[in-house]
């Protein structure tokens, strides 16, 4: 029943900025190349610097005796 | 009884049994260890209390053990509380127990000890079993109760390190009775909820006997089945429970626990910060090496050879041009020359025609008179005819 999740966009976006840090890093780019991902990059961060210092903490609450008539499963 | 003619029907010697045992007995408290614990699927318990030359059957109905804290365990000693009946059609008697307590904190510790080395034995605890808990969850599943002071805690600190995140709480009794059913009911709810990406199980300090649910074999067990990963964050530092040996992390405290379940939004941006610092340096350092490569190449001997040649040429080219300007300038000057004696010439063609013709140009004071108003009488003219001049009176 627990479906693989896919990752939340924070955590893409992320991790898109790691990959481009390496390329920049590592890669041998052409230069336009370069500032393309590099622009891409800033994109990304300030999105993500967005999201960060705007974000407010959710809060639910789940309810319910039903765990109680939950068989072990399985 | 002295008549020993009488005689009694069983059932009439158990009845005064009964009335005999249950008056003499109607409070009594017993220690002695368990043995043969049997909670019945009614949730009666059935089991015997025993010391080293006596044993005694106990039952201890739903109603009053509900509000045991811990799950009693074979070997464990304890203090009970109860009355004794008798039953009639096994000829049996029992002790109905109210209240149990552990005989001292050294059986807590005694059941804790044993069940950690069966489950340790059975494996729950190996790492192989360890869910690794994500590094940036969507949701945080929370076992505790919501008037806790772990569950404000909880609150403050994913606010502070990662407020992307939203907070599942599944109440639950943390102490006291029915404490570890309800812990595993709201285990099983976060579990079935489907996205739950991790679960905090936790409480604030207390006593042993305050924490001992998370000590129970069912909350071991449930958390050991939880398919989503557990982290435990029970009491504080020094408090050691089943639950924190099967959960996938172990935190010291509630507070521990998040920060366990969240990256931290300070390192986020610092991480943010350092790409664009670093790869702004990388894209200035390309340019700059572009830039560099460009003027090296401007300045190869490839590059020089014919930029020497350009100049040479358009030094030729100066040099012819000025010649062109000069041979022009020379040029001009004669045809000028030419032309003004030409004019002249013409000039000079055209007066001699008209003297031809009979016509006379006529001076006074070495002036042309060319009006008969300017004309002076009394002075000298001289006349200019085609073939001579005559000077006149």
């Amino acid at each position: 029943m627990a479906k693989k999740k896919t990752k939340s966009n924070f955590e893409q976006d992320l991790s898109r900025l790691e990959e481009i840090s390496k390329k920049l890093e590592e890669d041998n780019l052409e230069l336009e190349e370069a500032i393309t991902i590099f622009e891409e990059g800033v994109k990304l961060s300030k999105s993500c610097l967005k999201n960060l210092r705007e974000a407010e903490l959710k809060i639910t609450e789940l309810k319910g005796e039903l765990g109680k008539f939950l068989d072990d499963e399985e | 009884m002295e008549n020993s003619t009488q005689i009694l029907t069983v059932s009439e010697l158990t009845k005064e049994i009964r009335r005999t045992l249950e008056e003499s007995f109607q409070q009594v408290t017993v220690v002695g260890e368990i043995s043969n614990f049997k909670s019945h699927i009614s949730g009666h318990w059935y089991f015997s209390l025993k010391d080293s030359s006596a044993v005694i059957n106990c039952t201890m109905w739903k109603g009053f053990n509900q509000y045991v804290f811990f799950t009693p365990q074979d070997g464990m000693k304890i203090i009970v509380n109860g009355k004794l009946t008798v039953y009639p059609p096994r000829g049996s008697y029992q002790l109905d127990i109210r209240s149990m307590k552990p005989a001292g904190l050294g059986e807590l510790q005694e059941a804790f000890e044993k069940l950690k080395k069966k489950l340790e034995a059975e494996g729950l605890f190996d790492e192989k079993f360890k869910k690794p808990v994500p590094v940036f969850p969507s949701k945080i599943g929370i076992v505790t109760a919501i008037d806790g002071a772990a569950f404000r805690d909880l609150v403050s600190v994913a606010k502070r390190r990662y407020p992307l995140v939203e907070l599942v709480i599944a109440p639950a009794r943390v102490q006291g009775s029915g404490a570890a059913e309800s812990i595993v009911n709201s285990i099983k709810l976060l579990n079935k909820s489907g996205d739950i990406d991790v679960i905090i199980v936790g409480r604030g300090g207390g006593s042993i006997e305050d924490l001992w649910a998370f000590n129970e074999e069912v909350v071991a067990r449930a958390i050991f089945k939880s398919r989503v990963p557990v982290i435990s964050g029970v009491g504080h530092e020094v408090d050691f429970t089943i639950a924190d040996y099967v959960a996938d992390l172990r935190a010291p405290t509630p507070s521990v626990a998040m920060e366990l379940a969240t990256p931290d939004a300070m390192e986020i941006e610092n991480y943010i910060k350092e790409f664009l610092l670093k790869s702004s340096r990388i894209i200035d350092e390309q340019i700059e090496e572009k830039n560099g490569d460009i003027l090296s190449l401007l300045k190869s001997y490839g590059f020089r050879i014919p930029l020497k040649i350009v100049n040479k040429k358009s030094q030729q080219i100066d040099i012819i041009i000025n010649r062109i300007l000069q041979s022009i300038e020379r040029f001009s000057l004669v045809h000028d020359k030419k032309i003004s004696l030409l004019a002249k010439s013409m000039e000079t063609y055209d007066i001699q025609r008209s003297l031809k013709r009979g016509f006379v140009l006529v001076k006074q004071n070495s002036k042309f008179v060319t009006r008969a108003a300017k004309f002076n009488k009394e002075k000298k003219a001289s006349l200019k005819f085609y073939d001579g001049e005559v000077i006149t009176r």
